[in-house]
């Protein structure tokens, strides 16, 4: 186990070294660069771009660059372009806001994709599974920032309910629990938003799941013992079913990941996803690097937890 | 056990979603008494001189002060400084002594033109004669020095070194006075420029005498002038003013304001903006005295940048302002800093001390940021900010709601088609004035801006005091546009689409994606054109592409862009003939020594008749020309929820109530004045004012 672990490790590594450099080549190569002023400014001369390009070591060969960007990153010295703070702790003053969301976000995948995926199986074959089936294929079709955008106009126009942010400004709270209440809400409404995929798909592994395990010889062992349904249902058939929930961990990091640079932007939450989708739009180099090492190495790692979760429920499975 | 994670937990889950929704909706609370404002954008930083995008300039407004600022006309007016004079010395130097004592005995003799002239005084400084102005410009100065004899021209020399010039600039500087060497002005680590007195080959290898071989200097001469004319702002600081924290404001912190802006490490995307001050100083702490080295009219507004407090910066290096000042500034302005979260709201409280008390009224700003559109349009309709910049297709629906109160004014921009005049058929004058008869630009205002706009005539818009209204724009005519065309050698071809000597009148006319009205407006054009036998193909690139490939390189046949422009009539960069290289703005290649002329005296002139004279005649001769089809200034609208605020503001002596105004700065320039009406029990009784 230790030594799968440490394989693994050595292989993410180099993993990250060529991600690192493939997205700082992405990075850098696209059209544009970082230019606070707007690109068309009469009143910045040509001496005030080449003082900003120096600052930021921008009139470096690429090469350069990357080593540059590399160095500071790792003695934590890199300095974003727009307000030149530490990168590491403008991702660091945004990581709570993030991982309540996806924290958020994960939890109800799992749950209310158990809930949906069980009551499928129960009713597996009826006009209401196909019914739930097709919803579910739907929810995972439908591009989330699509979905988000119909229910915060709808909020906005028949609930007349704030739905931005991290909670509602400009107001006195009569009570700390109404104070409490709303932020629950502005991570509530994002984060549902950002889990009805996750939803979906946890729904239909668990369906497929739980309907394989009830065509086993044990469950029909369990039933001509004459147990009653229900405990062959959830004893014997369920338990065995619920692997895929812990891989699905694994499997809803990257695409919260990815999600949440979309959700957090349409709901002006402060979280990373929205500093990464404003750091491509400024150009922001610095900090488009350390985000991009942060998030691949947060993937890498949820697959290797993934894995080794695995390998804990489920006795079959060997990590050599 | 596992029945509760199937049904338990879902069911928990619900309840909490269930009530934090019951919450926000049945939830009955107090407004705050502040001012909520949606931004789009994240400041970078609250420090003034380092950002350059308009999300900080509306923050750091509400922080500091200029010693000027603009009023609610546009016009220039004093913020810290409680009074400012402008003067300016002209020195002439003369091949010796005598020479220059016969120019004074001259200049004493002619005293009746004094006045005219606006002298003040003279004095004779050795070889020099130093003549005082009450009026900086360069026609008066002219037509004294046109009188004298024995003159001898100056030299402003540039030089350009790889390595700091270290020994070199001192020695040069220290020879200032002594000999030749007139002034020094360094403009940063590498380039200075020094005046020497002399003809020019002379002062090149006397400067280039101060270099030693290794060190490389680019010696150039900038330019020759017959005298120097340095024009000088004198400020009379407010001496009731303090700090945030309680230090006063002394003309220590303004003239270190100035030497932060031109400081290298900083960076300051202003720095331009000073690059024609020779020096400041401070006489006394509540004097602040600038000189120029060239009279540049528009210099004085840079005076309204945000003065720094010297007593907590100076002295400290960058990485101190970015950890403890840039994120949490001290300003001298109604308002003070007290929070910031990052990517959520800036909050400031109202400042107790303010010099201009006993306001504001508000308890603070918060100032939310948003990121789009849609996201702004919602936080208005949930009451999360307090106003909200309309969409111009929006506009009707919200101006039919009694529940809000609209504002509009034209804003300070235009679109515009920008044809490339190298080449042809653009170069032809009466082509493109044929052009612009075949667009039909209120249509185009009707259709892409709901009808919020007007149509543009020339380089400044209506807002401006320098705009000159009685140049009338082209009226949209097919038939002139053909006989036009007919007249310049455009004839239908067998396909319909016009030609001359074989070659058709086909374009390109590009533009950047992702901006839908740039769009709308190279379709209308392409359907207008049509009309008349052009064919227009449009083509659309990505913003950076657009101009990396086209733009700046100068290869388009026509583009649709826009300028916003700043309040100042300098349009230099845009439309001076120098300006047409690569990389400059002046992307048309628009040529004509008239315009060269105007743009380069109206930078120069200090008297505001002459000046609206100028700008008149610049905007007149570049319309007529029409190098951009100069299409539309758009209007800009706010909308805020009815009876949110009033003002009461502070006028002779007494107070005047009103509700929200217009003014032509717009409706929110008496923001500091603002009051919530629930909370009018705060503010001091109503006096009248009394009137002179």
């Amino acid at each position: 186990m230790l030594n799968f672990i440490l394989r693994r490790l050595a292989i993410s590594s180099v993993l990250i070294f060529i991600i690192s450099i493939i997205s700082f080549l992405m990075i850098i190569l696209a059209p544009g660069g970082p230019n606070p002023w707007g690109e068309l400014n009469p009143k910045i001369t040509p001496q005030v771009k080449e003082m900003f390009r120096k600052k930021f070591h921008l009139d470096r060969p690429i090469h350069e660059q990357y080593f540059l960007n590399m160095r500071d990153l790792f003695t934590g010295r890199l300095k974003s372009i727009k307000d030149e703070r530490p990168v590491i702790s403008r991702i660091l003053e945004r990581l709570p806001a993030t991982l309540t969301l996806n924290l958020y976000a994960i939890s109800i995948s799992l749950i209310f994709g158990l809930l949906w995926g069980v009551w499928a199986a129960r009713h597996a074959g009826t006009t209401a599974d196909m019914l739930s089936s097709m919803g579910a294929f739907a929810l995972i079709a439908l591009p989330g920032f699509w979905v988000a955008y119909l229910i915060l106009i709808g909020l906005v126009n028949f609930a007349g309910v704030p739905v931005l942010g991290t909670q509602s400004y400009g107001i006195e709270f009569p009570s700390f629990a109404n104070l409490w209440l709303d932020r629950l809400w502005h991570v509530v409404l994002p984060g549902t938003i950002l889990a009805l995929g996750g939803i979906a798909v946890q729904s239909r592994y668990i369906r497929a799941t739980v309907l394989e395990a009830m065509n086993e010889d044990y469950i029909r062992t369990a039933r001509a013992k004459g147990l009653p349904e229900e405990t062959v249902f959830y004893k014997h058939a369920l338990r065995n079913a619920v692997r895929p929930l812990i891989t699905g961990i694994g499997s809803l990091l990257p695409a919260l990941i990815g999600g949440s640079l979309i959700i957090e932007t349409i709901f002006a939450y402060p979280g990373m996803g929205r500093l990464g989708y404003e750091a491509v739009l400024e150009r922001d180099y610095p900090t488009l690097v350390a985000l991009n090492f942060v998030v691949a190495a947060l993937i890498l790692l949820g697959n290797l937890i993934a894995d080794v979760l695995y390998a804990v429920v489920d006795p079959r499975v060997r990590l050599e | 056990m596992i029945k509760f994670f199937v049904y338990g937990l879902p069911a928990l889950f619900l309840a909490l979603i269930v009530a934090s929704f019951l919450n926000v909706v049945l939830l009955t609370t107090t407004k705050k008494n502040e001012f909520s404002i949606g931004m789009l954008g994240e400041p970078s930083t609250l420090n003034p001189i380092k950002a350059a995008e308009s999300a900080a300039g509306q923050v750091t407004g509400s922080i500091f002060n200029g010693l000027l600022k603009y009023d609610e006309n546009i016009e220039i007016t004093t913020d810290l400084a409680e009074s400012y004079v402008l003067t300016q010395t002209t020195t002439v130097f003369f091949e010796n002594e005598n020479t220059a004592l016969t120019a004074l005995l001259r200049l004493e003799a002619s005293r009746s033109r004094w006045p005219g002239w606006q002298l003040s005084s003279v004095r004779l400084e050795g070889s020099a004669l130093l003549i005082k102005l009450k009026q900086p410009g360069i026609d008066a100065s002219q037509e004294i020095v046109g009188m004298f004899d024995g003159k001898v021209p100056s030299q402003v020399v540039r030089v350009e070194t790889k390595e700091p010039p270290g020994v070199a600039l001192e020695k040069i500087r220290a020879s200032i006075g002594g000999g030749k060497i007139v002034r020094v002005w360094v403009e940063g680590a590498n380039a200075f420029e020094v005046t020497v007195l002399g003809a020019e080959e002379d002062a090149k290898t006397k400067i280039a005498g101060f270099f030693p071989k290794e060190l490389e200097a680019k010696i150039t001469i900038f330019e020759t002038l017959p005298f120097l004319a340095e024009p000088e702002v004198l400020f009379r600081l407010r001496q009731n003013v303090l700090w945030h924290d309680g230090e006063p404001f002394t003309s220590r912190d303004p003239a270190f304001t100035f030497r932060a802006l031109m400081d290298e490490s900083v960076a300051s995307p202003r720095k331009p903006d000073f690059d024609t001050i020779l020096f400041v100083e401070t006489p006394s702490p509540f004097e602040f005295r600038v000189v120029y080295r060239r009279p540049y009219s528009p210099a004085l507004s840079s005076w309204m940048m945000s003065i720094l407090p010297a007593h907590l910066l100076e002295g400290k290096p960058q990485e101190w302002w970015v950890e403890n000042f840039d994120r949490k500034p001290i300003g001298t302005g109604p308002f003070k800093f007290a929070e910031w979260k990052t990517n959520e709201f800036v909050r400031l409280d109202r400042n107790p001390i303010y010099f201009n008390g006993p306001g504001p009224w508000l308890d603070g700003i918060v100032y939310r940021i948003l990121g789009d559109q849609l996201a702004l349009r919602l936080a208005f309709e949930t009451h999360q900010v307090d106003f909200w910049g309309v969409d111009p297709w929006a506009v009707s629906g919200f101006a039919k709601d009694k529940r809000f109160e609209l504002f509009s004014m034209p804003g300070n921009s235009y679109s515009y088609i920008g044809w490339n005049l190298r080449r042809p058929p653009f170069d032809d004058e009466r082509v493109r004035i044929a052009l612009a008869h075949a667009i039909n630009i209120p249509e185009m205002v009707q259709y892409i801006l709901y009808g919020h706009g007007t149509q543009s005539t020339g380089v400044f818009t209506p807002q401006m005091w320098f705009f000159n209204p009685d140049v009338k724009p082209f009226i949209y005519d097919k038939d002139k546009a053909r006989s036009l065309l007919a007249e310049a050698g455009w004839v239908p071809g067998p396909d319909g689409i016009l030609a001359k000597d074989g070659k058709r009148f086909s374009f390109k006319l590009i533009t950047n994606n992702g901006n839908e009205i740039r769009r709308d407006i190279a379709t209308l054009v392409q359907d207008n054109l049509r009309q008349i036998g052009i064919e227009v193909k449009i083509e659309m690139y990505e913003w950076a592409v657009f101009l990396r490939n086209f733009i700046n390189k100068g290869e388009f046949d026509a583009m649709v862009l826009g300028w916003a422009l700043g309040p100042d009539y300098d349009q230099y960069q845009i439309w001076h003939s120098s300006q047409a290289n690569p990389e400059q703005l002046n992307v048309v290649s628009y040529k004509n020594p008239k315009v060269d002329r105007l743009l380069e005296q109206i930078r120069q002139e200090y008297q505001r008749t002459k000046i609206i004279s100028m700008a008149g005649e610049m905007q007149e001769t570049i319309y007529r020309q029409q190098p951009y089809l100069f299409l539309y200034v758009p209007e800009s609208t706010s909308v805020v929820w009815k009876d949110s605020f009033r003002i009461r503001r502070p006028v002779d002596g007494g107070w005047v109530d009103t509700p929200i105004e217009m003014t032509k700065a717009g409706w929110s320039y008496y923001s500091d004045w603002f009051y919530r009406p629930e909370f009018a029990s705060k503010l001091p009784p109503l006096k009248e004012p009394s009137t002179p």
